[in-house]
């Protein structure tokens, strides 16, 4: 089967007989992602480069031309409905994983659970490298933080890819609310988080509060966020009953999720001073989701999160405030929230003063030097020695947004730097010939790296270096974004 | 906002960092021929064919002896270096190595590794990144979530390959940088030129440590000395050993792997010297086998096996478990009882190497009454 298919890819010959791939090749063309490109050409780096900077995982060779011509919004208008941007050419670079769209979810145990970890990790970067929809993909990764899932407990190891797509993706840019409940009856985030075990069978039983307690201090309202442990016990009941059937139990349908009423604790419920009447059975859920996905602490909680990862590592008040606002009045409306927060006068004045995470670094040195890469072991392997390897957060906080844990990894980045610009990267190839030619200049290659021209102390650097792409990737400019 | 985590070079006067190496044998290794309870009898009654006699032993205590290929312990044993805890293993009934090591390396039904959550958990979590190594190709279970971690086989894989004009360079724009980048790129820098002169000297074991250079499990462990030694902030490494799964011929089959953990082992503390003070050498295997013996003279997947801890502080010279005996004790299909739980002995391990951390965050949902391993 390395078919046709495959062949139709690799050769414009075969382009040419296949109809409807005939539209794709002319935006393939069209995109050349090497074709000659400007440059900024300012001193510091102006509002479209710090608008790529916080919208995407760094800016490729065009973008910034691009981005320019169109204006700000039209690009955030196309970015906050990622529908609207076609994106076939990065589902095709994914299509060979197809592992992790199994159906249904049973079939995930057909494969090995290691196999389908890397095939997950390699999803993420080519997504992350080469999609179009950016923004979605730098949601999908705060939200991966935020639901933070270590697949390696349980049926986990086998169920992530369908939270990965089935909750994260899918509801990155969508409504808040659908995004809490869709991980709380996620097969994964069951087992993770010991929702399956949460139950009440017998008067005596006391419900699991692992789930109900995470739900409330890091999923919405936020650890100040004015609860108390009576109410994560009262949410602890509420989601009583909510089982995913398990791989050693069953023979069919492993990974489905069920409601189980002799399991679920029935009785009236007070939660955040609400009532939830007894007799409420699989609608329990409903109301507790309603009435923490809404709640101001969640609104203030997540609008400080996501200044954080989108304006600075201390949130200005005032941006907080009116993101939460929006939050609020939108009904947790994420794309209203985001622009929102993109309008803040604090989002423009808070330029290059954020540090990429090893992850984000990595992927706008790909992205930025047009590389191609299979996103295999050689690569993963950076990520496992700066701590930031996707899918091995142990914890359910996620990896932390703020730079000080991230500050001891720059001997990684250096060396990163050194053997990717020396295409000593197995699996991954920076094509640094074909960008000096579509930059124009060494002027304007540097200048497309640094989102500005360099400065004094840059040029001096640059004159001694044997390889500029190096040296500007391991600088502490490139560090920032 | 806490202080930077950026010093990651000790000073050559500071205290040094303390060090936890792991060993995990893998395949389930038989802690009745590695630490035979030769004062039993009911160990000669199961095991009539290949229960190695009193004789061919290193008699520690009247009770237990060491197995031959593991005579030179006996002076880490004699000098309180060393201690054992026999009977030791986890609650993990399925008896497929697969299960069993990725239980025991999470520390129970729990998403990632032990190891990584006691480091990420210190006070002093990712101060270098250097921190958490694994030598080998790929990282194990019990390091997943550390701060940082690197699969390397040798000090080699640490260096840059640099030309002096780029850290020149970096070391100009980094010294003019803010208050992060600034000083973590100093940093960087000064542990780079210890890792590049490390590197260019040829490693001369110390007082003679003999390790064997054909074999991998003695390289390694020569690499981890060497980085202790070099003090370039490393707080754990790790290492497996293969070879153990004894269904057939369970001496023959194990004979390989036991010498080559015995030698590793003493060339290791030998080399290490001083800095075996600093550092603490944990050696486990996921089970032990089945007390008796099978039809083709080899031992099955069974419970309990042995521990050994050694090191700094080790109030060695000791076999901690209460003897179970080997008749009504046994559990499942015949196997070893586990009088201690595994976490019991690494508990007192992990608080010794860093006493802030609160362990029980380590373990969570076990209780820990960890074993009076230390003086």
């Amino acid at each position: 089967m390395t078919s046709r298919r495959q062949f139709l890819l690799l050769t414009g010959a075969g382009l040419a007989a296949a109809g409807c791939d005939q539209v794709e090749r002319f935006t393939g063309l069209a995109d050349d992602p090497l074709a000659p490109f400007r440059p900024p050409t300012g001193a510091e780096l102006d509002d479209v480069s710090h608008l790529l900077n916080r919208t995407t995982f760094g800016p490729r060779p065009g973008d910034h031309a691009r981005v320019t011509a169109m204006g700000a919004a039209a690009w955030l208008d196309e970015h906050l409905s990622p529908d609207s941007i076609s994106d076939r050419q990065t589902d095709r670079l994914t299509a060979r994983y197809e592992a992790l769209r199994s159906e249904p979810l049973g079939e995930l145990m057909e494969f090995d659970e290691k196999d389908l970890l890397d095939q997950m990790i390699r999803e993420k970067i080519l997504r992350a490298t080469h999609s179009k929809r950016q923004l979605l993909e730098v949601m999908v990764d705060f939200w991966s933080d935020h639901f933070n899932i270590d697949p390696s407990k349980g049926d986990s190891k086998w169920l992530k890819p369908a939270d990965d797509r089935l909750v994260i993706r899918r509801h990155a840019l969508g409504k808040f609310s659908d995004l809490v409940r869709a991980s709380a009856l996620s097969p994964s985030m069951l087992w993770y988080l010991d929702g399956r075990v949460n139950q009440k069978k017998h008067p005596a039983d006391h419900p699991n509060e692992n789930y109900g307690r995470e739900l409330l201090e890091l999923h919405t309202l936020g650890v100040h966020g004015g609860y108390t442990q009576q109410d994560v016990m009262e949410a602890a009941r509420t989601l009583t009953g909510w089982t995913v059937r398990e791989r050693s139990k069953s023979r069919y349908g492993v990974g489905v999720v069920e409601f189980n009423a002799k399991l679920h604790d029935d009785g009236p419920k007070t939660i955040l001073g609400q009532t939830l009447p007894a007799g409420g059975g699989e609608k329990d859920i409903e109301r507790l989701i309603d009435l923490v996905a809404h709640h101001p602490a969640t609104a203030s909680y997540l609008a400080t999160k996501l200044c954080r990862r989108f304006i600075a590592d201390e949130p200005p008040e005032a941006a907080v405030k009116s993101v939460a606002a929006t939050f609020l009045s939108s009904k947790g409306d994420i794309p209203a929230t985001l622009r929102a927060l993109f309008a803040t006068p604090e989002f423009l004045a808070a330029k290059g003063g954020r540090i990429k995470r090893p992850f984000h670094f990595i992927v706008s040195a790909l992205r930025a030097c047009s590389a191609t890469t299979d996103a295999g072991k050689p690569l993963q392997d950076y990520l496992h020695r700066m701590g930031h390897a996707p899918f091995h957060y142990p914890t359910p906080d996620g990896y932390p947004e703020e730079p000080q844990p991230w500050m001891a990894t720059l001997l990684w980045r250096w060396r990163f730097a050194l053997r990717f610009a020396g295409g000593k990267i197995n699996g991954t190839n920076c094509p640094k010939d074909a960008l000096a030619k579509a930059a124009g200049s060494p002027e304007k290659l540097h200048a497309h790296l640094l989102g500005r021209m360099p400065n004094d102390e840059e040029v001096a650097a640059l004159k001694t270096a044997d390889s500029p792409i190096a040296l500007l990737l391991a600088a502490p400019a490139f560090q920032t974004f | 906002m806490p202080a930077l985590a950026t010093g990651l070079i000790a000073a050559p006067d500071s205290a040094p960092e303390q060090n936890l190496v792991v060993i995990f044998l893998r395949g389930g290794a038989d802690g009745l021929n590695i630490l035979v309870p030769h004062g039993d009898d009911a160990f000669y009654r199961a095991r009539p064919t290949i229960g190695r006699k009193k004789d061919d032993l290193v008699n520690l205590d009247g009770f237990f002896g060491l197995h031959p290929a593991l005579s030179s312990w006996e002076r880490l044993w004699k000098d309180g270096t060393l201690a054992a805890v026999h009977c030791a293993g986890s609650e993990d009934t399925t008896h497929s190595h697969f299960e069993a090591q990725d239980f025991m390396e999470h520390g129970g039904l729990i998403a990632g590794g032990w190891l990584g959550r006691f480091l990420r958990n210190r006070p002093d979590a990712a101060t270098s990144p250097l921190g958490a190594i694994a030598l080998g190709s790929s990282l194990p279970e019990v390091l997943r979530g550390a701060p940082s971690c690197a699969a390397i086989s040798s000090i080699d894989d640490f260096t840059l390959d640099a030309p002096p004009a780029f850290t020149q360079s970096l070391t100009s724009l980094y010294s003019r940088s803010g208050s992060l980048l600034g000083p973590a790129g100093a940093s960087a820098l000064a542990a780079l030129d210890r890792i590049q002169s490390l590197s260019a000297t040829k490693y001369t074991p110390a007082d003679g440590a003999d390790y064997d250079p054909k074999d991998d499990f003695a390289s390694g462990l020569r690499e981890i000395a060497r980085l202790i030694k070099a003090r370039v902030g490393l707080q754990a490494a790790t290492i497996d050993l293969g070879g153990w799964d004894s269904h057939i011929t369970n001496d023959s089959l194990m004979a390989g792997s036991l010498a080559r953990l015995g030698k590793g082992l003493t060339s290791f503390t030998t080399d290490l010297g001083a800095h075996l003070a600093s550092t603490t050498i944990l050696v486990m295997t996921e089970f032990g086998r089945r007390v008796a013996e099978n039809s083709a003279l080899g031992t099955d997947h069974g419970a309990g096996s042995v521990m050994f801890v050694a090191g700094g502080g080790v109030k060695g010279g000791r076999q901690l478990t209460q003897w179970p005996g080997l008749t009504e004790a046994l559990t499942g299909p015949g196997d070893v009882p586990i009088v201690t739980n595994y976490r019991n002995v690494i508990a007192p391990t992990l608080t010794r190497l860093s006493p802030k951390t609160d362990i029980a965050r380590i373990f969570p949902g076990f209780s820990l009454d960890p074993l009076p391993l230390f003086a």
